[in-house]
């Protein structure tokens, strides 16, 4: 309240502290209304079809009437082969540049530095790697096992990213603590480092799910554009985000159709990433309090 | 199982029976240095920590000696470019610097509480649950080992109905008391106590004090204190730390009674004496 010496102006007067408060709501609200707007739009445009004929029904007349089932059990099946990837090979690699190679050795940088490199790599270059390696090379074909392969290679980085961020934010004296109790490498990491940093991986593997799920390019030449019911992980299948861009973009009148698909496809998003959340903190709860 | 107040482990003061393998071991150090990189930080040390007695380390702050105690149960290990040079020799023969010693095992023997209390970020129970096992106790002897140590560090009656809550929870000397415990609980021979009261309030850090004093005859106990009067009031034995040339040594050691009262090395004397350091 009383300044510091009596009649010393203050550095910075009143107002601006005012108009930089008003700046900042200005720009929350203008975030937080283009998403409601997004999700307003899309609702107006979508919502009015959506039904559980929709969702479970087969695709009609090139995706201007009929449902979407096959391509929801595409996508999840995708998800699926991705993240059965992904999540091994994201927190491998973590666990090993946090806790087995030296900060800063050669082995160290050279990894950390190729997983950054992969993530500035653009999406439709993934897809053309997918196709020509996993596709062609292992003979894998236009699959859904290809998708989401192409997929996990894509998320890598997020992961890597965010499970390490997560290691390295655990408390130091971890590992002191179970290293004077005689525990091994072993049990530090599987019993007291990795459920410390759970909630850190999960926010890395929510986003990745985002990613993946809202991925078009590396799809493609991947996983497809079948919209039969897959029948295995061998299947060509297509996914959510691949039909409303082949809609948009190859299919008059179906804006409506794309809209459904889009609303259906941010649902899912959501839902994955709320199942994330709870399963993990219903692991942790868990971990807490029984053996 | 359900043991009262009254039981055998809430007294403290007997040595523990019934059920303990615990057994103190000496430690014979000879020769000891303690290198990071090329920076040697401990050298010359030659120390014999009786068995069953409270060895107190003290110096001033950067003389080495929580980098001698580390070297103990080779915590040093952990640190990138730490080497250990000389012998340290248990009471049954195990040479600690040896690379062939099973340090897991060898850690097991020779416990440790650090300065700040360190339990893992999990329920109480797990807290031993973890370290027991790994170290073969069978499941079901785990709750009664747990409760037998949370009495002899008088925690149980605070705490025996949340067990199952966040260890972290608890207050620091709380917190501090049950990593003791859980040091405790593995049985170990010899405990090494890194300033474990100085992350403490006066009242907590008395308690822990107490208690480290009731070890006295069980375990063998070496402490690092910047606290001469604790140091004074708990141990039989002390050892000064001083820097010499840049190098860690000790440069005054025997029963504390002397150490502190006519110590014959004039660094020692002044340290003790408050005049320096
Ligand atoms: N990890 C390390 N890397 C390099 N030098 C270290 C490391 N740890 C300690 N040292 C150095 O070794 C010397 C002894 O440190 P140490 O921590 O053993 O002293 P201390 O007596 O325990 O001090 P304090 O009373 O402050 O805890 C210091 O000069 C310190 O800088
Ligand atoms: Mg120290």
């Amino acid at each position: 309240m009383t300044p510091p010496t009596p009649r010393a102006r203050p550095v910075a007067p009143v107002w601006l502290d005012r108009a930089l408060a008003f700046a900042g709501a200005t720009a929350a609200l203008l975030s937080f209304g283009l998403f409601a707007w997004l999700v307003w739009d899309l609702a107006r445009l979508g919502l009015p079809r959506i039904s559980w004929t929709f969702l479970t029904g087969e695709i009609e007349d090139a995706g201007r009437s009929g449902g979407i089932g096959p391509l929801l059990v595409s996508t999840l099946l995708i998800l699926v082969c991705c993240l059965a990837l992904v999540i091994p090979l994201g927190t491998g690699c973590a666990l090993w540049l946090s806790e087995f190679v030296r900060r800063g050795s050669l082995a160290a940088r050279l990894v950390t530095g190729g997983v950054d490199l992969l993530a500035s790599v653009p999406s439709i270059v993934f897809g053309l790697f997918g196709m020509v390696f996993f596709g062609q090379t292992l003979k894998m074909g236009f699959s859904i096992l290809s998708g989401g392969l192409t997929l996990a290679c894509m998320i890598l980085p997020i992961l890597v990213r965010t499970t390490l961020s997560a290691l390295e934010a655990l408390p130091a004296d971890l590992r002191p603590a179970s290293a004077g109790l005689g525990l091994t490498r072993t049990t530090s990491i599987v019993k007291l480092l990795l459920p410390a940093a759970l909630p850190g991986i999960v926010v890395g593997i929510t986003l990745g799910i985002g990613r993946a799920l809202s991925e078009t390019a590396a799809l493609i030449f991947t996983s497809g554009y079948s919209i039969r019911w897959p029948s295995s992980f061998w299947d060509s299948g297509r996914a959510l985000s691949v039909h409303i861009y082949d809609l948009t973009l190859n299919v008059p009148q179906s804006g409506a159709m794309a809209s459904s698909t889009a609303l259906v496809l941010l649902a899912l998003i959501l839902v994955v990433n709320s199942a994330a959340v709870a399963l993990s903190e219903h692991w942790l709860r868990r971990r807490h309090q029984t053996s | 199982m359900n043991s009262t107040g009254l039981s055998r482990e809430n007294d403290a003061e007997t040595p523990s029976s019934g059920g303990h393998r615990t057994v103190a071991a000496s430690l014979s150090v000879s020769g000891l240095s303690v290198h990071y990189r090329d920076f040697t930080a401990v050298g010359g040390i030659d120390l014999e920590i009786p068995e069953g007695e409270i060895t107190a380390l003290v110096g001033p702050s950067g003389c080495g000696k929580s980098s001698f105690l580390h070297s103990l149960n080779r915590l040093t290990d952990l640190i990138p470019g730490c080497r250990v040079a000389g012998s340290i020799r248990l009471s049954d023969g195990t040479e600690v610097t040896h690379p062939k010693t099973d340090v897991l095992s060898l850690r097991r023997r020779v416990g440790i509480v650090f300065q700040r209390p360190n339990p893992f970020p999990q329920s109480i129970r797990r807290n031993f649950e973890i370290p027991l096992k790994e170290h073969g106790w069978r499941k079901r002897d785990i709750p009664d080992r747990m409760e037998t140590v949370l009495r002899e560090v008088g925690l149980w009656n605070e705490i025996s109905d949340r067990l199952h809550k966040s260890a972290i929870a608890l207050s620091g000397g709380q917190q501090q008391r049950l990593c003791i415990a859980r040091a405790l609980a593995l049985e170990p021979e010899v405990i090494l106590f890194d300033e474990p009261c100085s992350a403490l309030d006066p009242i907590a850090s008395g308690v822990v004090e107490d208690l480290i004093h009731s070890l006295r005859g069980r375990l063998t106990v070496v402490i690092v204190t910047h606290n001469l009067a604790q140091a004074r009031r708990i141990a039989d034995r002390a050892a000064v730390f001083w820097v010499r040339d840049g190098i860690g040594t000790i440069v005054e050691h025997g029963p504390a009674e002397r150490v502190f009262t006519a110590p014959s090395n004039p660094d020692a004397a002044s340290y003790l004496s408050g005049a320096r350091g």
